[in-house]
């Protein structure tokens, strides 16, 4: 199964959607909330969606190598029932 | 301390007057609007304006004018694009089931729409 790891916003209900998502699956993930964390860290952040063509548009998802960057479960689906067969 | 229910009544009544001018409306769902507009009192409490809740705040002040609520004017073609706004809490007045709008990511709204040089940016 692939890493899912995605960047959120605490007060964002895409994020939330996106989180429910993921557990009603039964599919682990990281995440971090980009407005939590600290002013450090929230320059990493930054600079790692911007480096891969985003704009602070949340949620970011990852699922293995691949970005989606927004709350898209046909995304999520078709990603995931890739990585069920890698 | 801010009565936060009288403030998102009156944001609410600003918002309706601004985006009505650009062909928006509030989302039909309500209880999103609630939410979102709940999050920008906060938001707004803690940071002095209702910004966004679905976008970051960075350490650069002028791009975080630009997601100021409402941000349809600084978004402009990528929203039109969507038919809503990035939170979902505008779409536009023809839409009656904002749930199928889904949420189309900057840099594919360029690629599908091949602008070059237009389009906003942050």
């Amino acid at each position: 199964m692939k890493n899912v790891f995605m960047y959120t916003l605490s007060t964002c209900p895409w994020c939330r959607k996106t989180k429910k998502y993921f557990t009603d699956h039964n599919i682990p993930f990281k995440y971090v909330d980009y407005d939590l964390a600290t002013e450090q860290e929230q320059q990493k952040i930054e600079q790692e969606m911007t480096k891969r063509g985003g704009q602070l548009s949340f949620p970011w998802v990852l699922i293995g190598d691949d970005l989606v960057v927004g709350w898209n479960p046909a995304k999520y689906d078709e990603l995931l029932a890739l990585s069920k067969t890698s | 301390m801010m009565n936060v229910e009288a403030r998102k009544r009156s944001l609410r009544y600003f918002f309706a007057r601004v985006v009505d001018s650009l062909g928006y409306k509030f989302t039909p769902d309500e209880e999103l609007a609630d939410f979102l507009l709940e999050q920008e009192t906060g938001l707004e409490q803690k940071h002095g304006s209702p910004f966004c809740p679905c976008q970051g705040l960075t350490q650069n002040h002028e791009a975080n004018m630009k997601i100021v609520c409402p941000c349809i004017p600084f978004h402009r073609e990528h929203f039109d694009y969507m038919k809503r706004c990035w939170c979902g809490l505008f779409v536009h007045k023809d839409v009656t089931d904002p749930d199928s709008l889904p949420q189309i990511p900057y840099a594919d709204f360029r690629k599908a729409t091949d602008a070059g040089g237009s389009g906003e940016s942050r």
